[in-house]
């Protein structure tokens, strides 16, 4: 199978600061890629570079086949800041997703809204405003509006960086499920090992700046598709979470 | 509710000493006639000296020059702030203009515009304009990036962002800096208006000035104020209708 997302040979520094260092790295459809490594090592860049809203500074970034150029509703970012809409409402930011989509109609526009709103468990909170919900659900929000916009692959940059620990592991279970069912292609950031081993099919190891790959692991070979809270508390979790940890010490000499 | 009592109370608290201070004798009339004979001066002003019609001369010269300024501040403070050359070819003279006093410019405006209404009208606008315009290219620069990223990931086109997601995400701030601007824009009255005028409050004040008619001065002062309240506060409320999510 050829990868949905390829770097071809992608390399980006701004100005005479190398951030990434040539990299080719192919990403399957619907898998859920995390990238992890030292803070700046370069791996939000990355990520940037696939939703257009930085550019190589030399090689390419792949969607599908197709150069990536600009942003478009086909890859779309959540990011770490509540960025949702203040003014407003949870169902109008879902339904902002889809604003400038003239392919489908304004009923759709508003069956897909209240499938979100039922997805997230947001219906009861459709008509309040982002400031009186909680961090969680600001980012529930984020997530649904960005599905709703139809994209194929999502970008995540750090986005339950900010949440309590609870909120937080509640959320990564929802993401893994809706990941499943909705096919997505998900591209997520963090420096958090946990994290990373609950979520990914797959994990990119980059190494302090200029980023390149220092290793990769097939994650969902060893844990499998589904992830229930209780995975964490197996020995099979334990011995890949310590094996990524080893890595990251060995091989980016960072502590994450 | 509290809050405007207390404001009421310590209102009336100062009237009182005012009133104390100016029948005590202590302070010559001419120099702080009291409170109630400037509401006698108020009153014979609004019923035989046309006090109204001065009011609505001067409302319309601040509103004239307010929107002429906000008109041009507002794209402009947003070009400057989204292109950095346009932002650094026009911060620098901005900022010499706005520290020039809006006095030292009456001769040059009477040489520029004559004595008529457009004089007036372009001190005024002198007065708020180049404040306006660094203050709106701020709050354009206060946008959160991620909106706007969002935005252009959601297929935003440079005009859905600015009118979709910039303009609203400023539009706190921006009728905040409107409502602080349009305040300033009242403070230059005076000086707009004792430059051959022969109406508005500003006129009347100066006029009054001349006879030493100290009680019709203070009135036409708190004229002014009572509309500086009274828009403040409209203004206020607008905020608080429009923007009802904060």
């Amino acid at each position: 199978m050829s990868a949905y997302v390829q770097f071809a040979d992608t390399a980006k520094s701004f100005g005479p600061i190398e951030v990434v260092r040539k990299t080719s790295l192919g990403l399957d459809r619907n898998s859920l890629v995390v990238f992890l490594g030292p803070s700046g090592c370069g791996k939000t860049t990355l990520m940037r570079m696939v939703g257009g809203l930085d550019q190589p500074s030399t090689g390419s970034i792949l969607l599908g086949g197709e150069k990536v150029v600009r942003p478009d509703r086909r890859r779309g970012m959540v990011f770490q800041s509540y960025s949702s809409f203040p003014w407003l409402t949870v169902e109008r930011n879902i339904a902002f997703g889809m604003r400038y989509r003239n392919d489908i109609t304004a009923a759709e526009k508003a069956e897909r809204t209240r499938h979100y709103l039922e997805l997230f468990g947001l219906a009861d909170f459709a008509g309040s405003f982002p400031n009186r919900i909680s961090g969680g659900m600001r980012q529930r929000v984020a997530i649904a509006r960005t599905l709703a916009a139809g994209s194929d692959v999502l970008l995540m940059d750090e986005p339950f960086g900010a949440l309590d620990a609870l909120t937080r592991e509640r959320l990564q279970v929802e993401l893994r499920q809706i990941q499943i069912r909705e096919e997505k292609t998900i591209i997520f950031v963090t420096h958090d090992v946990e994290e990373a081993v609950f979520l990914a099919d797959r994990i990119v190891l980059f190494s302090r700046r200029p980023a390149t790959v220092v290793a990769d692991i097939d994650v969902a070979a060893e844990l499998g598709p589904q992830r229930p809270l209780e995975i964490r508390e197996t020995q099979k979790f334990f011995e890949l979470r310590n094996r990524v940890l080893h890595l990251i010490r060995h091989e980016t000499g960072a502590v994450v | 509710m509290v809050e405007l009592a207390v404001g009421v109370i310590a209102a009336a608290l100062v009237v009182a000493a005012w009133e104390g201070a100016a029948r005590s004798g202590m302070i010559a009339p001419q120099f702080l006639p009291s409170p109630s004979r400037v509401l006698t001066a108020l009153w014979t002003m609004l019923t035989q000296q046309n006090l109204i019609w001065h009011v609505a001369v001067s409302t319309a010269r601040v509103w004239v020059a307010f929107l002429l300024a906000a008109a041009l501040a507002i794209p402009i403070g947003i070009v400057m702030s989204s292109y950095r050359i346009v932002g650094a070819a026009l911060e620098p003279m901005i900022d010499f203009i706005r520290y020039l006093p809006v006095p030292a410019l009456v001769p040059l405006s009477i040489i520029w515009f004559g004595v008529g209404e457009e004089t007036k009208v372009f001190l005024l606008w002198l007065g708020t304009f180049f404040q306006l315009v660094l203050l709106v290219a701020d709050d354009m620069r206060r946008v959160p990036q991620e909106f706007v990223e969002v935005a252009r990931t959601v297929g935003a086109n440079s005009r859905q962002v600015m009118t979709d997601v910039a303009l609203r995400s400023m539009g706190p701030t921006l009728i905040d800096n409107l409502r602080i601007t349009l305040g300033w824009c009242w403070t230059y009255l005076i000086i707009a208006e004792i430059v051959a005028a022969d109406s508005g409050i500003g006129y009347v004040i100066w006029t009054a000035r001349r006879f030493v008619k100290t009680p019709e001065v203070m009135a036409g002062v708190v004229v002014i104020g009572l509309i500086g309240l009274v828009t403040d506060q409209l203004l206020r409320l607008l905020h608080r209708r429009l923007f009802r999510y904060l």
